[in-house]
Parts: C-alpha cells; structure tokens; sequence
C-alpha cells in the first residue's frame, strides 16, 4: 500500500511532464488519442488511490471500529498511511469531484448552445452555416449532424484553396469526433490538477491533427500552411477577436511550421508509452486496493480476539 | 431521422458532393455579389463540370439558401442573408455571453508582434 497507492500520482506527473515531449515527437493522431486516453486513465486511476487513502482515515474513527467491528489499534499497527494524508486525500476528492461538474457542466453546456443556433438558423441539411457577420470567424460544432461554421468576414479573406482548406480543417474535426478526446482531457484535468497542462497539448495536437488531414486533402501543405497564416493574421487583425476561432487561434506559428517540414514519422515504441503508463496505474491502483482489503480483514479478525 | 453522416472526404481532387456544395455556397458568400454558374465554376479550386456547378446552384436554391435572379440571358446567384443574420447574432451573443473557449473547445492564444511579421513574411514568399 505504502507504494503502490501513489504511484498512480507520481505516474500522473511523469505523464504532464512528457507529453511535450510526446506531441513534438509523435504524429498528431496519436499524440492526440495517446495523451488524452492515457491522461483520462491515470486521473480515474489517481482518483481511486485518492479514495483508498481516504478511506483509511475512516478505520480510525472510534465509532466506525464500534458498529464495523473493528480493531482500530490492530490497523494502525499496519496502516502506513498518516491521518493527514488521508484528510489531504478527502479534500482533493472533494476538489475533483466538484471541479470535474464544473468541468462537463460548462462544456456540454456551451456546445448544446451552439448547437441549438446551427439547428435553428441552418436550413436544408448540408454540413456548412455561413454568419452574416464581417468578423473573420470559423470552427466546427460537434454533434449529429455536425455543422462547420464560418462567417462571410472569414470566406472573404482566404482565396478558392485557402477555403478548401478551411473546410477540410473543420469537417476532419467533425470526423474524428476531435470534441471527445477533448472532453477526456478535460476531465482527467479536472479530476487531477497535475494533468492541467495536458489540456493545451491535447488541444495543440488535435489542431495540428485536423491540419495534417486539411493539408492531405488539398494535397499541398504549403497551401495549407498559408491559409492558416491568412486566417490568423485576419483574425487578429480585426476589431473583435476576442472569441470563436478554432482554425486559425492555437499556436499558430508552430502549426505553420510544422506544416512546412515534413510529416513526423509514426513512432510505435514512444506511442506506447501511455497504453504503459496507464496499464501500470491501473495495476498499482488494483493492488493498493488489495492490500487495503486484507488490512481491513485483519482489523476485524484482530477485533474479534 | 437518421442522422446525417458528414460525407468522407477523399483525396485531392475528387470531393464529396455534400463537399462540393460548401465550397459553392462559401464561394457565393465570399464574392459579395451576385455570380452566374460560370463565375462560380471558375472561383472555385478544381473546378468540376459546368453542370455539376449548376446541378449544386438549383439544390442549393431548392434549400433556400440561395436567390436566383435573371440577368440577361442566364441567371445569376447569390445567398440568402435572413437565417444567415440570425446565426450571426444569435452566436455573437453565444460567444459573449459565455466563455468562448468552452463553447468551442478552444484555447484562446494571441500572436505576438513577431509571431505575425513571420506569418506575413510567410505570404509575401507566394
């Protein structure tokens, strides 16, 4: 117990710490997947050890050792788990739990909105909604069907190609289902702040991912690196670009250039890391909760004396 | 009703109809004026046949989304604005109201005054 119910923590560290690493490396697609199944694996795994710390707190407890039957001197001659640890654990439970609400709430939320306009103001199926608004403005709203939104401001900037581009960038988020990975990373955030900053590279990943599949599309990832360039330069260019960008926004100078070398090779080895990460959480995870068990079975076997 | 799968995109050159379609009615928005079938033919990248252009023009005044007027011998084309004005106001006051970035799952990063002299540099090169 003393180990393995960490581990998942230190585990959750090791992985914010490498996925840099991971999506300069790695071809996007993976990168993308890779980071936000792996994160998502090791804050549900993060999150039971949190559990298992908490709930040794509660063999402590006089009242519970009374109605449990327990021998609560026999526990602490075993448990190495400090009180305050587990009292640290309880509140970051707490934390977790309201921040991942949070979380879903907000999100789900924003996008059941967008979704609802793109419903109403579309008309006669077809995956494109044009805003009569001169703001330089585009990005997908995910659902069934998805819609690619984009405002007359942004189709004016960018020439015959640049707009295909634009499309494909959004209709490969719409395929993909980009939103999901997303919302995994968000939630292994949520649960576990040590994973906060994996948000961004999932997010970083999934853009260049959509870039990679505009640019194969077009057959022409000069094209592509220009068209993005436009769009980025015409929407901060203009008066109100505060909000809705999805294409152009995100790092924009790193999706240039990384469309003006060559694609990243895939890299099997290094795309495991995670799957391996997370399996060995997962293993931690269970063994902790193993030992927990018998330690709960000797307590109450020791009650019994 | 079942839902409508956004169509597989193919290799470079042959696009799906659903595709094609957008990239008409992005074309007709971004002329801001009223095209014939050939204008539209020629402003879009790879271009396909004359009558597939006109077969997408007459399904996508079927939709209603857009007007077709007489101009002289042919007909010219151009989009309708009315759900196009709703859409637009409708999510300005989306994106203001709420935080932009959950609405669209985005981070919201700026560019730099570097960042955007190399972006333009990079336009200049064509």
């Amino acid at each position: 117990m003393r180990i393995s119910v960490y581990l998942p923590l230190f585990l959750s560290a090791l992985c914010a710490a490498a996925s840099p690493l991971l999506v300069r490396t790695l071809p996007p697609a993976s990168a993308a997947r890779g980071l936000a199944a792996g994160a998502a694996t090791l804050a549900a795994a993060s999150t039971v050890s949190l559990a298992l710390l908490a709930c040794t707190l509660a063999g402590y407890a006089p009242f519970v050792a009374e109605h449990g039957h327990w021998s609560s001197e026999a526990l602490e001659g075993h448990d190495p788990v400090p009180a305050a640890v587990s009292v640290l654990a309880i509140a970051a439970l707490l934390l977790g739990i309201a921040a991942l609400r949070g979380t879903v709430l907000r999100r789900t939320r924003g996008v059941r909105m967008a979704r609802a306009i793109c419903r109403q103001c579309h008309q006669g199926g077809g995956e494109l909604l044009v805003l009569a608004d001169a703001t330089p403005r585009a990005f997908a709203v995910p659902g069934r069907p998805g819609f690619i939104v984009a405002s007359a401001g942004m189709l004016q900037v960018l020439d015959s190609s640049e707009r295909r581009v634009l499309l494909a960038h959004e209709r490969s988020h719409l395929q993909h289902h980009h939103h999901r990975w997303q919302l995994l990373a968000d939630v292994a955030a949520a649960l576990n702040p040590m994973l906060c900053f994996l948000r961004r590279d999932v997010a970083f990943a999934l853009e260049r991912w959509a870039d990679e599949e505009a640019a194969a599309v077009v057959g022409d990832r000069d094209l592509a690196a220009r068209s993005l360039a436009r769009a980025a330069l015409a929407t901060f260019g203009s008066p109100s670009c505060a909000a809705g960008l999805a294409f152009e926004r995100l790092e924009v100078t790193r999706r240039v250039a990384a469309l003006q070398r060559a694609q990243p090779p895939p890299r099997p080895l290094l795309a495991c890391a995670p799957i391996l990460g997370s399996g060995l959480a997962a293993a931690a995870v269970i063994d902790a909760a193993t030992q927990l068990y018998r330690l709960a079975l000797m307590a109450f076997a020791g009650s019994s004396a | 009703m079942p839902p409508t799968r956004v169509r597989e995109s193919t290799q470079q050159g042959r696009r799906a109809a659903g595709e094609l379609e957008s990239e008409v009615l992005a074309t007709l928005w971004a002329a801001g004026r009223p095209l014939t079938p050939g204008e539209v033919r020629r402003a879009v990248a790879d271009p396909p046949a004359y009558n597939t252009i006109l077969t997408i023009l007459l399904r996508l005044h079927d939709k209603g989304l857009v007007e077709r007027q007489s101009s002289g011998r042919s007909h010219t084309y151009r989009p309708t604005t009315a759900h196009a004005e709703l859409a637009a106001e409708r999510m300005r006051t989306l994106l203001s109201s709420s935080d932009p970035a959950a609405v669209l799952q985005r981070f919201v990063a700026s560019l730099s005054a570097s960042e955007e002299s190399a972006l333009r540099r990079l336009l200049k090169k064509r």
